[in-house]
């Protein structure tokens, strides 16, 4: 099946939007997206950009069943390593159910690895849920390793009311 | 009790952020893993596109046992979470040992959580390592939640010679 992986324009947010909120589903986690295409649009394409996006889009005559032609994306920023430097962290990649086993994945996959290339990034890091074997599998075969289980690393977060009482508290100037 | 000031740091703080980063890594007992230089730090925060922000602690009038005032820093930069939005990560966070327990790490906590209210991020990320049980009690007294433990995450990592493989890697599908 062909295909075309470009970079995403602000009208491909509300596709993208519609895909980020397919995936927290597959995720189990549907109920924690806060965001809409509006804040994608105006975090994605203003003058100091929060992420890049790519996105896979299939010809006219191959659209989904629901009818879109954008049907995969690749959501990332840079990062910095105090101990290796630049990084590219891969936040989103989801291929639509129906389009998967073509090369899609992949395809987003080695671009997001050129990009980082060129903006000279050593390393590309991402964060996958412990069930998902598939995903697992997919990366590992790529060569990636996995930190938490090689090295013990975990993810935290502060948030909500905890990091209000935090930012409360800070000393004023 | 020492006094303290926090302050951004600047570009003649590259050779003291270097030392502690050297510091925590040693700590984490993987020192062997730093290869960067004092050079590319000057250059990845202090040149026309940062890669990154700090803060650095600084005790102007005593000094440690082997003569530096900078004894602590925090290095932090943006990222996204499509979710929720803007999000402020904290790549790195030390304080010298012999000034632990004076509020220093507390303060720069609390100074980078109004940092982050202010630019309007959800929340403030970073990575602990599991056998780091002093940091993990630090931030869960603070109300962190490890994402790890609750709900599974793990964190992957390509390095560069498996990238290289891939951008060598020639698909099916075009690539503009």
């Amino acid at each position: 099946m062909h295909f075309k992986v470009r970079a995403a324009t602000k009208e491909d947010c509300k596709e993208i939007s519609r895909m980020i909120k397919e995936l927290a589903v597959y995720e189990k986690m549907p109920d924690q997206v806060k965001i809409s295409h509006e804040e994608l649009e105006r975090d994605g394409f203003c003058q100091n950009p929060f992420f890049e996006c790519l996105v896979a889009e299939v010809p006219e005559e191959n659209t989904s069943k629901d009818g879109f032609t954008v049907v995969g994306f690749a959501l990332y920023f840079y990062t910095y390593s105090t101990w290796k430097g630049p990084t590219v962290f891969l936040e989103d990649l989801y291929v639509m159910p129906e389009f998967r086993g073509n090369g899609f994945g992949k395809g987003l996959l080695c671009k997001v690895a050129k990009v980082g290339k060129e903006k000279q990034c050593v390393r590309l890091q991402l964060s996958v849920l412990d069930w998902n074997t598939p995903s697992r599998d997919f990366y590992a075969a790529k060569g990636a390793q996995d930190l938490t289980d090689s090295e013990g690393w975990h993810f935290i977060r502060f948030d909500g009311q905890n990091l209000d009482n935090l930012a409360n508290e800070a000393p004023k100037d | 009790m020492a006094s303290f000031i926090l302050r951004k740091a600047e570009a003649r703080d590259v050779s003291d952020i270097m030392r502690l980063i050297k510091e925590l890594a040693k700590f984490e007992e993987m020192e062997e893993k730093v290869v960067l230089t004092e050079k590319d730090l000057l250059e990845d925060g202090f040149g026309d596109h940062p890669f990154y922000h700090c803060l650095v602690a600084e005790v102007p009038k005593l000094q440690s046992s082997e003569g530096y005032t900078v004894i602590g820093f925090a290095m932090y930069y943006f990222t996204y979470d499509p979710w929720i939005g803007k999000l402020l990560y904290l790549e790195d966070f030390y304080v010298m040992q012999e000034f632990r327990g004076l509020g220093i790490g507390t303060k720069i906590l609390k100074v980078l959580s109004e940092k982050a209210v202010k630019t309007r991020c959800s929340g403030m990320h970073f990575l602990v390592a599991e056998n780091n049980t002093k940091s993990i009690e630090f931030y869960k007294r603070r109300g962190a939640a490890d994402l790890s433990s609750e709900e599974g995450w793990r964190l992957f990592e390509i390095e560069k010679d498996d990238l290289l493989k891939m951008t060598a890697n020639k698909s099916l599908c075009t690539v503009e």
